[in-house]
């Protein structure tokens, strides 16, 4: 009900304020991601998650434009459903508007903070924010927040200054306590009463360690 | 010798002796100590106070059986000599197994495990791994108890070829005196922790059975008890023989012979 | 020395009741296995079900790595069990059978001939493990595959195939230590007791006694350290992501160190006991 209170304001205030719905900025960079069609590239996976211990993970990724992305991996990996798509598709996938929160500082570097909010109702997340790099014309953080699944903090580096595709893609995330049965404990561990009380969420992080781009544009 | 058992005294200053090429025998009531001086002997127990001296430096003085032979019934005849003897630094191949099997009886055609063994051949395999290294002393508890008849009379033959031609020196327990008379040349008695008479068998009582036993004459350089048609006279078994000729000369009509041991004598005096 | 080391391997291969044992610990491994892979699915989506909101899964996770390492989770207390039996029954049956007395009317030194008992229940323990190892790697791989292993020890660690691997071999290895342990102990019991029913009957208790007290902690480091029951999960540490080397060594030469205090024992019993 809130949510949807939220996008009539926003609707309405950015009818009123702002003669067309998505801003330009953000149109440059979204055109410059789809000029990709497809690309291949090798993933490392790490995980920073408190009661989580995981070496890092090879995997390799596929994108084709319009398709889903697809993984393989020798290993087993465990990936995060959202921050995966650099390309930023599923925010893009149905209509939407924006509205221009203003600017922000991020090391060094002027962005320009813009909230994406989606007119569809197949969308699945309600209302991301982004920070879009200027300068170089690509996002450098977007926060999304999923209908479903929570909110993710997505933070995206960039090798080199001409890249659309990241080369560093962060993802935060919050994660519920473990509940584990019993009798599947190991035998040495030890019961941590108080740690088990605590029904607090964690914040948990994944680093994606993008390399060995091989990109097709049009 | 001097062992008791929680208090209670098992052997009251108890001695023997028996030299090599002799055959002793050691006659008492069932828990009169036999099988606990053996032990002693044998070196399975330690005696309170007392000594056993063997006359030889040899590795392996004394051999013996105590209680039942023990053999590992999941083993063959082989198989157990070998164990046996690896364990005391021998090595038993095939010729030196049918060696030993042959001194006692035995046969290395049998392969199945000793556990389907008779008594008789138990005990045979039973002193063929006593006599492994040569020991100059054999220890035999009640070797014939559960034989039959035999089964006793080829053991004794045995126990004697090892005694005469080995010259091992052969104590035999039993509480059968009938059993040791014929293969013992001396006689140890032992009641109740003590060696109550000690004799050589060489002298016996026999019984003479003849009708007319009465008229003879020469039974009057004996010590003798008539009864009807029968005598008992003291005599040593090897003069027995000549005995038996006069006797016959005399036309003494004998129809038994037989020695007789009388247990409650033996026990409470000495009559030999 | 090495003669009557020899006899007991001898005696050992020759008696039924070895291979009995033998057959009866591969089946119970075979048993384990088949269960652990019916329940695996089930602990493993217990485990992941908090993690499937924000995570896709890519991999097999029920496959030889974690079936071996459920294997091992009941072996340490099967096998000793079984092992028990054939090591205690190699005095037990000799006192029993007499074959004992028949022993020592031969001219043979008590205490290497006992000794020797030892070394070939050691040996023995050592051999069953490596076999029991060898066998559930080449069972778990053949019919599950290989892959990543994932463990609850407080955290859920996740190791590569090749790291689970060798956490594997080394839990075996340490997981040795514990077994050689109540073989010792069995045999020390079978010298103290020289009956068979009597000595399975004390091992045993010895054992699930162990397994029930593991599970305490101790109010004090130095105990957990030294308590014997908790020794005997040592195996578990190779299992924390960051495996605790020091820890673990100290633990095994404790352990070792009972070892040698129960063979003592076992030792000086017997040597100052008459055999008759």
């Amino acid at each position: 009900m809130k949510n949807r209170i939220l996008i009539f304001i926003f609707l309405l205030v950015s009818y009123l304020s702002f003669s067309q719905e998505i801003d330009n900025d953000l149109l440059f960079i979204k055109e410059r991601l789809d000029s990709v069609v497809s690309y291949t590239a090798d993933i490392d996976l790490e995980t920073d998650i408190s009661f989580i211990n995981m070496p890092r993970k090879k995997a390799e990724v596929a994108y084709s434009k319009g398709e889903d992305l697809k993984f393989s991996s020798d290993d087993f990996v465990m990936l995060p459903k959202r921050g995966l798509d650099f390309s930023l598709g599923e925010l893009f996938k149905y209509s939407f508007i924006t509205v221009l929160r203003g600017k922000k500082n991020i090391d060094g570097i002027d962005h320009k903070v813009l909230n994406i909010i989606p007119t569809d109702r197949k969308a699945d997340f309600s209302i991301a924010t982004l920070y879009l790099d200027l300068e170089k014309k690509r996002i450098s953080v977007a926060e999304i927040s999923t209908k479903k699944n929570g909110t993710y903090l997505i933070s995206l580096q960039y090798e080199k200054d001409k890249n659309v595709l990241p080369n560093l893609v962060e993802v935060s995330f919050e994660i519920e306590r473990l509940t584990i049965p019993l009798n599947f404990m190991g035998k040495g561990a030890k019961i941590d009463r108080k740690e088990l009380k605590k029904d607090t969420a964690k914040e948990g992080k994944i680093y994606l360690f993008i390399s060995n781009y091989k990109i097709f544009k049009n | 010798m001097l062992k008791s058992f929680n208090g209670y005294s098992v052997l009251k200053d108890v001695s023997i002796q028996c030299s090599g090429g002799e055959v002793c025998g050691l006659v008492g009531a069932n828990g009169a100590g036999k099988t606990t001086l053996f032990k002693i002997l044998l070196g399975l127990l330690s005696a309170d106070s007392g000594s056993v001296k063997i006359n030889t430096s040899h590795s392996k003085p004394i051999g013996g059986i105590v209680e039942k032979p023990s053999l590992y019934g999941y083993l063959n005849a082989y198989d157990n000599l070998k164990v046996f003897g690896s364990i005391q630094g021998l090595k038993i191949d095939k010729t030196t197994a049918q060696q030993q099997l042959l001194k006692v009886g035995l046969s290395l055609d049998r392969i199945d495990p000793v556990k389907n063994y008779s008594l008789g051949m138990k005990q045979r395999l039973g002193i063929a791994i006593a006599l492994l290294n040569d020991p100059k002393v054999l220890i035999l508890d009640e070797p014939f108890s559960g034989l039959d008849p035999l089964g006793i009379i080829s053991l004794k033959k045995l126990i004697l070829s090892l005694a005469s031609k080995d010259q091992i020196a052969i104590i035999i327990s039993s509480h059968i005196v009938e059993h040791l008379f014929k293969i013992c040349d001396t006689l140890f008695v032992i009641k109740e922790g003590e060696i109550s008479t000690y004799a050589p068998t060489n002298k016996v009582k026999y019984a003479i059975l003849a009708s007319n036993i009465k008229e003879s004459k020469v039974l009057s350089n004996y010590k003798t008890l008539f009864d009807d048609d029968r005598v008992i006279v003291h005599i040593e078994k090897d003069k027995l023989v000549d005995l038996l000729k006069n006797l016959l000369q005399e036309k003494i009509k004998i129809t038994a012979c037989t020695p007789i041991i009388d247990m409650e004598a033996l026990f409470e005096k000495s009559v030999l | 020395m090495m003669s009557l080391i020899q006899i007991e391997f001898f005696k050992l291969r020759k008696q039924k009741r070895t291979f009995y044992a033998l057959g009866a610990i591969f089946l119970i491994e075979l048993i384990v296995f088949v269960i652990a892979y019916f329940q695996g699915g089930a602990i493993l989506d217990a485990l992941l079900s908090t993690l499937k909101d924000t995570f896709y899964f890519s991999g097999k996770l029920l496959n030889g790595n974690l079936l071996t390492y459920m294997l091992l989770n009941s072996l340490w207390f099967h096998i000793p069990l079984i092992l028990m039996i054939v090591i205690s029954g190699s005095i037990t049956t000799e006192y029993q059978d007499k074959t004992l007395q028949a022993v020592f009317l031969q001219p043979v030194s008590k205490w290497k001939f006992i000794l020797s008992k030892y070394i070939v229940g050691i040996v023995f323990t050592i051999v069953v493990v490596l076999l029991l190892a060898i066998t559930s790697f080449s069972f778990s791989y053949l019919f599950f595959g290989k892959g990543d292993l994932v463990v609850y020890l407080g955290t859920l660690n996740f190791f590569d195939s090749k790291d689970a691997f060798q956490r594997l071999v080394l839990a075996f290895a340490s997981g040795t230590v514990s077994m050689v342990f109540f073989s010792v102990l069995s045999l020390t019991l079978g010298i103290f007791f020289r009956e068979s029913i009597k000595t399975w009957i004390v091992a045993a208790l010895f054992l699930i006694v162990f397994n029930l007290l593991s599970q305490l902690d101790m109010p004090f480091l130095a105990m957990n350290t030294w308590f014997l029951p908790k020794l005997n999960n040592t195996w578990q540490y190779f299992f924390y992501f960051d495996i605790p080397w020091i820890q673990i060594i100290l633990h095994l030469l404790i352990l070792c160190f009972y070892i040698f205090i129960t063979l003592i024992i076992g030792v000086r019993i017997f040597q100052k006991r008459d055999i008759g």
